[in-house]
């Protein structure tokens, strides 16, 4: 059912631009020619963001913090084998992909583990990596109030996720 | 950004030097190449939409799928810049529909856009949370590593996904109602 959804999607929008007389050819490398200045802009928010993560990662910090918050996240009944994929997500989407798939494997893609790390896993997004390649073109905005709303949110989706994940 | 950065990578580096100094600039230059790569990738995943939001554009489509959707953004993000609106409405679309190449060309062409306008904060904010918690319907990624790994049934977990998903949205919609001021 899914898989039609894209295909029909630019087939219905190929179809109305012959219709409406519009060059397609012509549009689409045009829109296409737009990606490169567009993926070089927003590459050095990149480097940095991706830097910060290897260092929090390497320098031991991520399993510093991991332990250090283990015991309030089980309080709210996150398990601690997914203290480190609650810390991670929010920084490194690949990262935390990785961390989902090592989960899959150690304790069984069915498990009550593994279910709840989907869950949490597509709960939110990778805020610190939006708000880096979002505000690329403008230093001036403050983001501490929208990083801290969406932190929040999705903590509070990930507690959430531990607890339905029990009953469904 | 600039207190966690710096926060991060001084902490991080201050440790490194007592830990093993050597795995500094390895860590920094692994990082820059995972940057690199994933720019690569994104060159042309966005080549592919942006192709696909010129044809949009030019066909009118945009500004069908923009009326379609401007009841709903003036509820959440208040009076909108004309243009403002029409990629609002079609990162909103491409969020749900879980095409996250396209997400991000049209977020931040809407930021942008916003920026040239005076007194938008708090409809950037609304924004950036709603692209934030993420208001996917179908977690793509997930089935296919699922299913990948041989699960007995990969798609048990769309529904609770769905409303761990929802609640994180509208917790952060309130947030955001709450505490910052409409000017």
């Amino acid at each position: 059912m899914f898989a039609y959804f894209i295909p029909v999607l630019f087939l219905v929008v190929l179809i109305y631009s012959v219709i409406k007389k519009v060059k397609p050819y012509d549009a689409f490398t045009l829109g296409a020619k737009k990606a490169v200045p567009f993926a070089v802009s927003i590459f050095p928010c990149l480097v940095s963001i991706f830097v910060l993560t290897e260092l929090f990662e390497i320098s031991g910090l991520s399993d510093a913090f991991t332990t250090a918050l283990s015991p309030v996240f089980s309080f709210l009944g996150i398990p601690d084998e997914l203290t480190k994929l609650v810390l991670i997500k929010p920084f490194s989407g690949s990262g935390s992909l990785a961390l989902l798939s090592e989960i899959f494997t150690t304790y069984g893609v069915d498990s009550y583990l593994a279910r709840c790390a989907c869950v949490i896993y597509g709960s939110s997004e990778t805020v610190f990596y939006i708000a880096a390649v979002y505000f690329a073109g403008n230093k001036k905005r403050n983001l501490t109030v929208p990083i801290i709303i969406s932190l929040i949110a999705s903590f509070f989706s990930c507690v959430f996720a531990c607890f339905i994940c029990k009953i469904m | 950004m600039n207190v966690i950065f710096g926060a991060v990578v001084i902490i991080s580096v201050a440790v490194l030097i007592i830990k093993n100094p050597e795995n500094v600039l390895s860590a920094m230059l692994s990082g820059g190449e995972k940057a690199l790569t994933l720019s690569l990738k994104l060159v042309f995943i966005y080549a592919v939409w942006m192709g696909i939001f010129e044809l949009l554009e030019n066909t009118g489509l945009s500004k069908k799928i923009a009326k379609l959707l401007r009841p709903a953004n003036r509820l959440l993000f208040g009076e909108l810049p004309e243009k403002a609106n029409d990629f609002i409405s079609l990162n909103v679309s491409a969020n749900i529909l879980g095409i996250s190449g396209a997400t991000t060309p049209m977020g931040i062409k809407a930021i942008a856009e916003l920026d040239k306008h005076k007194k938008t904060d708090y409809a950037v904010t609304m924004f950036f949370v709603i692209n934030a918690t993420s208001v996917q319907i179908i977690p793509s990624s997930v089935l296919a590593l699922r299913s990948q790994m041989n699960s007995a049934n990969p798609s048990d977990i769309i529904l609770p996904t769905i409303l761990a998903t929802l609640l994180s949205t509208i917790i952060g919609i309130l947030l955001v109602k709450i505490f910052v001021k409409k000017k």
